[in-house]
């Protein structure tokens, strides 16, 4: 399964056995272009939020406080909001608190999650069916209000807004990993291992994560959407992150009351950022899924 | 089995699960570093009176003493007091269910009305061109944040064109809402008899209601691919195929063996869709039970909070209770296992 997915990465590509951003991206568009696409969205703004103070015209939270609420121009191409701080310059550093939030997130969820998950699956029992029933009952609550009262209830700051968020999307590794783990739990190689005298430790992480993890890995980048898209619903509702950080949500919040007098800029382009990278991020996950699910890859 | 053995076995399934919810909710709060105490003592209180607001509310009691009492009030139906409202949480959250609710059946049904068609025409021909576009745009609908949206629909259809009346409300403030019925202002104006208040609560409507749908419309377009997808590869359809039927009588075969999952679906959206719902509200200022939680959460009312919370559960619970006996009743396979 392994080769089958890097042999249709690379493509024509592998006639060149040095490794090249732009062969790998040809492949990749060949198999999927929506995927390239997403890779492309991507890469555009992780470069926004690794060189933020390059690009960036103006300081995101210095208030001119002569031009407040001025609409695009040639000085302030998105305008400028109800401060006077200038909107291009701030969509460009929320970049920074969209990858700032959701890699370490994902990292949390995949470090609480894939553990529990090999353990449930490996162990079975008890344990497994009280961790499984404890996922069902988390499922019953709608994903964005249970972390909306969390971190409502925990304290408002940027740390807890990632910790919560990385707990509560920890049972999506699991629950994959689980279920990779019970179909290779009694397969020749982990009883070869077992009779060997391994360490179940050593079972579970040298023999069985291995070959358990790749399906978790497909998650990671719908996933980082799904962060991305929490985190500035917690900051449009002033839970976790304020105004005037200059965070995408924050700022749509900050734009809100202004739609209604016509000052649409304040609020329409940190929500075109958002939709952008949010999109970019599912564009890539959805291809990878059909990558390593051979059942979606057979439907195409 | 029959069915009313049926009903018991899945009723009786739900009490652990209820069980848990209401344990999740009532660590809710306690999970936090924040005090409950301090907010309701306000910043001039003394430490005496700290321990008696502390004593009054329970909280001095061990942490499984105050889970029984709490399970214990909740099964009597007592939420607590809200600290904005000053009234009992349950009461609070009682006037405003059907206002959401209206909202909540509204979206869906729209949402799935556009996404069921769509879902299934992009299985009859996957990878066709109807079916990537349809693709890409179900993932930008996946994408866009719902408030955001909200937001340039009203500045659209409210500041710029002016179509839609202002986003604040389900009536115009000018006119009298009709002699409760149902709850909602377009069924009780129509029974009323009363044109002026039903056209004025349609044209409340209609937005929120569109944005609930785009946003609910995603899922369900790729979900009944997927299941189209499946039965299309199922061995009936290819059997059917091989039998030379008609093209329609075979879309009409898929159309009936998807409808059980389809089902299925559209009922677990419904509750994921509560938050979506919430936040439209909050834009929207619909005065629903989901702008009460929200602005419960925002504003830190805790009681409020966790009764809002358990509300969502408990909806969330009946919900697939409610689509489990609904597949049971029209899927004939059921009655085997």
């Amino acid at each position: 399964m392994a080769e089958t997915v890097s042999s249709d990465f690379e493509g024509d590509a592998t006639s060149k056995p040095a490794f090249s951003l732009k062969n790998r991206l040809i492949g990749i568009a060949r198999v999927s272009p929506t995927m390239a696409a997403g890779i492309l969205i991507i890469l555009a703004f992780g470069v926004m939020a690794l060189f933020a103070e390059f690009l960036m015209p103006h300081d995101p939270v210095s208030a001119y406080h002569d031009r407040i609420l001025q609409p695009p121009s040639a000085e302030h191409w998105f305008g400028t909001d109800g401060n006077g701080m200038d909107v291009f310059s701030r969509v460009i550093y929320g970049a920074k608190f969209g990858f700032g939030i959701a890699i370490p997130a994902v990292l949390l969820s995949i470090i609480i999650g894939v553990p529990v998950g090999l353990i449930a699956g490996y162990r079975g029992g008890l344990l497994d069916e009280v961790l499984m029933r404890f996922f069902d009952g988390l499922r019953v609550f709608p994903s964005i209000i249970l972390a909306l009262a969390v971190v409502a209830a925990t304290g408002q700051s940027l740390l807890n807004v990632v910790l919560v968020l990385g707990f509560l999307d920890s049972p999506v590794f699991a629950r994959v990993v689980r279920s990779e783990v019970l179909a290779l739990r009694s397969s020749v190689f982990v009883e070869s291992a077992k009779a060997a005298g391994n360490p179940t430790w050593r079972i579970l992480f040298v023999h069985l994560l291995p070959n358990a993890v790749q399906g978790a890995m497909a998650q990671t980048a719908v996933r980082a959407a799904w962060a991305v898209r929490i985190s500035a619903t917690l900051a449009f509702l002033g839970v976790g992150i304020q105004a005037p950080t200059p965070e995408w949500g924050a700022m749509i919040r900050q734009g809100a009351e202004f739609m209604v007098t016509g000052q649409w800029w304040v609020a329409l382009y940190p929500g075109i950022a958002l939709i952008l990278l949010v999109f970019g991020l599912n564009l890539f996950g959805d291809g990878l899924q059909d990558l390593t699910d051979p059942r979606r890859r057979a439907a195409k | 089995m029959s069915f009313s053995r049926f009903l018991l076995r899945r009723t009786l399934m739900v009490i652990p699960l209820l069980l848990g919810v209401v344990f999740i909710t009532f660590m809710l709060i306690r999970v936090g570093g924040l005090d409950p105490v301090g907010q309701l003592a306000g910043p001039t209180a003394t430490q005496d009176e700290f321990d008696m607001i502390r004593e009054e509310l329970g909280l001095d009691k061990p942490l499984w003493q105050q889970f029984l009492i709490y399970t214990g009030n909740v099964l009597q139906g007592d939420l607590g007091e809200s600290w904005l409202s000053n009234r009992p949480v349950l009461d609070d959250m009682l006037e405003r269910a059907v206002i959401s609710l209206e909202l909540l059946v509204w979206g869906i049904g729209l949402g799935a009305l556009i996404g069921i068609p769509v879902g299934l025409r992009a299985a009859f021909r996957p990878n066709g061109k109807f079916d990537q576009t349809t693709r890409v745009l179900s993932l930008l609908g996946f994408s866009i944040p719902t408030y955001w949206l909200g937001l340039v629909m009203i500045f659209v259809f409210f500041y710029l064109l002016d179509w839609a009346p202002p986003a604040i409300g389900r009536i115009s403030l000018m006119i009298f809402p009709p002699e409760t019925v149902t709850g909602s202002y377009l069924i009780d104006g129509l029974i009323a008899a009363d044109w002026e208040a039903a056209w004025s609560a349609t044209t409340h409507l209609i937005l929120p209601v569109v944005c609930l749908a785009i946003i609910s419309a995603a899922p369900i377009i790729k979900q009944t691919r997927a299941i189209a997808l499946e039965v299309l590869s199922s061995e009936t359809v290819r059997y059917a195929r091989a039998c030379g039927l008609p093209e329609r009588t075979v879309r009409k075969l898929v159309f009936r063996n998807s409808a059980v999952p389809i089902i299925t679906f559209v009922g677990t959206e419904l509750t994921g869709l509560v938050g979506t719902m919430s936040l439209i509200e909050y834009v929207f200022a619909w005065g629903g039970l989901g702008q009460y939680g929200l602005n419960a959460i925002v504003r830190g009312d805790f009681t409020a909070v966790q009764g809002y919370v358990l509300a969502l559960a408990l909806f969330s619970v009946v919900v697939f209770l409610i689509v489990d006996i609904i597949v049971h009743l029209i899927e004939p396979r059921s009655e085997l296992n």
